[in-house]
C-alpha cells in the first residue's frame, strides 16, 4: 500500500492542475511545493492564457485573482533610435470568454493550488523533493525530500517541478543539457499609479496592454515585453544565455538600456522599482524536450520544456496547465487500471500530441530558431525601421523614392542578402503558416 | 500533566497591518518558545497543547505547531483587536490547569510582551519573562534554571518551580522542522474552538491613554526667571541616583519614599 496514490511535484500551474484533474478523477493526491506558498518562487514575462482552465473550473474568470485583460496586443521592432509597432485592440478580450490576461504570478498559482485543495488534494509546502524512490527493479515507487522522515511512496509520480526539474534528470528523460536551448528572462516591477498606466496605454478599467519587443536586447539575442498590470507595468528582457555569457553584460544593463530607448522611456518615466526578478526559460519547445513518461513518472510544463517562444506567440501558463491536466487525468486513469507502466501512461503523449501542447510545438518548430537567429535579431529590426523611416520622412523638393528603391537599399544598408530574406521569409510561412 | 505554549497569529513578512494567510505565521521568539516546551515534554513525557486565539486562518499555525510534535490544539474565536489583558484573560481559562505555560517574550508585530504577565496574574501563577537562557532538567518539570535580561547588560538567575509562565527571546533555541509525515498528519487532526461566549471575558472600560499626573513641589526664587529655570534648566548636571545596600523590607520602604518624595505616588 502507497502512502498515496499521486504525487505532484510543484504546486506552479502544470502541478496544481495535474492535482487537480486528478482529485477530481478521486485519486489522493499529494501536491508538494518547496516555497512557503505556491507562487512565491515563481515569475514569468507574459500573458495567461487560461481558456485551457475551461475544463477544470468552468467558472474561473469570475474568481481567478486577473490584474488585467489584455485587449491591445503590440509587437514592436526597436532599432538604436526608431520603433515600428504593429498594434491591435479588440476590447471584445475584455469580455467572457476572454482571451489573455495579465496577473501576478504569487496570486494566480497560489489561487490555482486552492483549487486542488477544494477538489481534495493535499498540498504541502517548505518541502523540496531531492529524488525519486526506487523499488528493488529500479521503478520508480516515490520521492525523497528534505524533510525528517520525508520519503513518500506513490504509484505516480508527476513532476511539475520546472525548467531545471531535476526529476527529469534523475529518472533520465532529459538526454544532454544544452545551455543555448535556454534564455534567461529578467524582469522589473515598476510602480505607477493606475491612473497614469490606463492614459499611458490607452486603456482603462481592468483592460490590459502586452507589448512584445525585438531588439533593444543591446545586441545579445533576445527580445524584451512590457505588459501591464492593474498599477504596476512589467518590463523585462530574455536573452539567449551563450550570447549573454559570451558578451559579458549584465542583464540589468541592458534592461537599463531598453527603459532609456525613446520609445519605452515615456511609457515608464517616473516609475519606481519594486521588484527585479529573473528565471531560466526553455526556449528550444520540440528540439529540447525529454521523454515524458517513464514507469511511474510523468512530466508536464517547463520540466517538460512546453513553453512556446515563437516570435509573435509567446505561451507557456497555458501549456503547463494543459499538459498538467493532461498528466493529471493520464496518472488517474492508470491509478484505477492498477497499472502505471510507461505502456499504460502513453496515454498523456497521446493526448499531447492531439491537442495544442504538440501540435502547435511542431507545427512551430522552426520558429525559435528562426527568432533568436543573428539575422532576425540584429539586421532585421534595422531593416524594417529603415524602411519605414523612409517611406514616411517626407524630404522636399525630392520626390519620394520608390517602394522598391527603399526596400533594396535598406536591405543592402543592413547587410541581408536577397538569399536570406527569401529563406527566412519561407522558413517563417512555412513555420507559422 | 500538560504543558502549554501560546502561539500569536502575525505576518511575519513584517507588513503587520496586513492579513494575508500567504505570510501568516508566528514570530521567532514562539517558535522558541515551541521548542522548549516540545523538549521538555519528551523528556517527561507530558502533552503540549498549543493555542492561539483569532478567526479560522489561525489556525495554520496550530496545524504547523502540531506538524512539529504538539498533540493537542485550541483556537479561542476571538477578535484579535481585543487588547493584551482580554486575550490573556482568554487564554488564561484556556491553560489554568497547565503545569508550564510557554510565551515567546513579544510578537514580531509590534508586540510589547504584555500577554504572558497578564496570563500569569490572570491564574496568580509564578512568572518568569524576557528569559535569554533556559536548562530544562533531564526527566522532570522542574525546576527550570534560566537567565533573564535586565537593564545595562545585566542578568538576572531564576529557578523555576511550580506552575509558571515562562516568556523567552527567539534566540534561545531554533524551532524543529515538521517531518514530511507529520505535516499530513496535522492537516487531518481536529483543532478544539473555543468561542468567546465559552469564556467569560471582562472587558474593562476603556479611555485614551493619558500619563498618570503627578505632584510636584512648587519652585522657588525671588523672580519667575529663577522659578523657570528650575523647572525646566538641563544644563546643570543631575543624579544618576544611588546606591544602597538594604535589607528587602527597608529596600521597599526606601522606594516607596523616594516615589513619594518624587510626586509618583501621594
Amino acid at each position: 500500500m502507497t502512502d498515496t496514490d499521486i504525487i505532484v511535484v510543484g504546486a506552479g500551474p502544470a502541478g496544481s492542475c495535474a492535482a487537480i484533474a486528478a482529485a477530481k478523477a478521486g485519486k489522493r493526491v499529494v501536491l508538494i511545493e518547496r516555497g512557503p506558498f505556491p507562487g512565491s518562487k515563481n515569475m514569468y514575462g507574459g500573458v495567461i492564457y487560461p481558456r485551457i482552465l475551461d475544463e477544470l473550473i468552468p467558472d474561473w474568470f469570475e474568481h481567478a485573482p486577473i490584474q488585467r485583460w489584455v485587449v491591445r496586443r503590440s509587437t514592436m521592432l526597436l532599432s538604436d533610435t526608431g520603433a515600428f509597432n504593429i498594434d491591435y485592440r479588440s476590447n471584445a478580450w475584455g469580455q467572457a470568454p476572454y482571451n489573455g490576461a495579465t496577473a501576478y504570478r504569487p496570486d494566480f498559482d497560489n489561487w490555482l493550488a486552492q483549487q486542488a485543495v477544494a477538489a481534495g488534494a493535499e498540498l504541502i509546502c517548505s518541502t523540496t523533493v531531492t529524488g525519486l524512490l526506487r523499488d528493488a527493479q529500479g521503478r520508480i515507487k516515490g520521492i525523497t525530500t528534505d524533510r525528517p522522515d520525508g520519503d513518500l511512496t506513490a504509484s505516480v509520480v508527476i513532476a511539475c517541478d520546472g525548467v531545471n526539474s531535476f526529476i527529469a534528470k534523475d529518472a533520465g528523460l532529459y538526454k544532454s543539457v544544452d545551455a543555448s536551448n535556454y534564455t534567461l528572462g529578467v524582469k522589473e516591477t515598476l510602480s505607477l499609479p493606475k491612473s497614469v498606466i490606463d492614459e499611458r496605454f490607452g486603456v482603462r478599467d481592468n483592460q490590459g496592454v502586452d507589448i512584445e519587443i525585438l531588439g533593444g536586447t543591446s545586441g545579445v539575442n533576445g527580445g524584451g515585453f512590457i505588459y501591464t498590470n492593474l498599477d504596476t507595468i512589467a518590463l523585462g528582457v530574455v536573452l539567449k544565455l551563450p550570447k549573454l555569457s559570451a558578451q559579458k553584460k549584465r542583464p540589468e544593463e541592458i534592461i537599463a538600456e531598453l527603459k532609456r530607448h525613446p520609445a519605452i522611456a515615456p511609457l515608464i518615466e517616473g516609475a519606481e522599482v519594486i521588484e527585479y526578478s529573473a528565471h531560466v526559460i526553455p526556449e528550444a519547445g520540440l528540439d529540447m524536450m525529454p521523454k515524458m513518461v517513464a514507469d511511474g513518472l510523468l512530466v508536464a510544463g517547463d520540466a517538460a520544456a512546453l513553453c512556446l517562444a515563437a516570435g509573435i506567440w509567446l505561451e507557456g501558463v497555458n501549456f503547463a496547465m494543459a499538459s498538467g491536466m493532461y498528466a493529471g487525468q493520464s496518472a488517474a486513469q492508470a491509478v484505477t487500471a492498477g497499472n502505471t507502466s510507461a505502456s499504460e501512461l502513453q496515454s498523456y503523449t497521446k493526448k499531447l500530441n492531439e491537442t495544442f501542447v504538440l501540435k502547435d510545438h511542431k507545427k512551430l518548430r522552426k520558429i525559435p530558431h528562426l527568432v533568436l537567429s543573428d539575422r532576425v535579431q540584429h539586421k532585421y529590426p534595422g531593416f524594417v525601421t529603415g524602411i519605414v523611416e523612409r517611406m514616411f520622412r517626407v524630404e522636399n523638393p525630392h520626390p519620394k523614392p520608390g517602394v522598391r528603391r527603399i526596400l533594396r537599399e535598406e536591405r543592402k544598408k543592413a547587410g541581408i542578402s536577397l538569399m536570406d530574406l527569401v529563406r527566412d521569409a519561407l522558413t517563417g510561412l512555412k513555420g507559422f503558416g | 500533566m500538560t504543558i502549554a505554549v501560546c502561539l500569536k497569529w502575525i505576518n511575519a513578512s513584517g507588513q503587520t497591518d496586513v492579513d494575508d494567510d500567504r505570510f501568516m505565521g508566528f514570530s521567532y521568539a514562539d517558535q522558541a518558545a515551541l521548542e522548549y516546551a516540545l523538549r521538555v515534554a519528551e523528556n517527561t513525557n507530558d502533552e503540549v497543547i498549543v493555542v492561539t486565539a483569532g478567526p479560522v486562518g489561525a489556525e495554520a499555525v496550530l496545524r504547523d505547531a502540531i506538524a512539529r510534535g504538539a498533540h493537542r490544539a485550541v483556537r479561542i474565536d476571538i477578535d484579535r483587536s481585543h487588547d493584551s489583558a482580554t486575550i490573556a484573560q482568554a487564554i488564561a481559562q484556556v491553560v489554568a490547569h497547565c503545569a508550564l505555560i510557554w510565551c515567546g517574550d513579544y510578537s514580531s508585530d509590534r508586540g510589547s510582551g504584555s500577554v504572558p504577565a497578564f496570563i500569569a496574574a490572570e491564574l496568580s501563577f509564578a512568572q518568569a519573562l524576557g528569559l535569554v537562557e533556559i536548562q530544562v532538567p533531564a526527566d522532570s518539570l522542574h525546576p527550570i534554571r534560566a537567565l533573564r535580561r535586565l537593564d545595562g547588560g545585566r542578568r538576572e538567575q531564576l529557578e523555576i518551580h511550580g506552575q509558571a509562565v515562562i516568556s523567552i527571546e527567539g534566540s534561545t533555541a531554533r524551532l524543529r522542522r515538521a517531518s514530511l509525515k507529520g505535516s499530513m498528519a496535522a492537516n487531518k487532526q481536529a483543532i478544539d474552538i473555543v468561542t468567546v461566549n465559552q469564556v467569560a471575558i471582562e472587558t474593562p472600560p476603556t479611555r485614551a491613554y493619558r500619563p498618570r499626573a503627578r505632584t510636584i513641589a512648587a519652585p522657588v526664587g525671588s523672580s519667575a526667571l529663577d522659578r523657570v529655570k528650575q523647572i525646566t534648566d538641563t544644563s546643570s548636571a543631575k543624579g544618576h541616583g544611588e546606591t544602597v545596600h538594604l535589607e528587602p523590607r527597608e529596600a521597599a520602604e526606601l522606594i516607596v519614599n523616594k516615589l513619594r518624595e518624587w510626586g509618583y505616588q501621594s
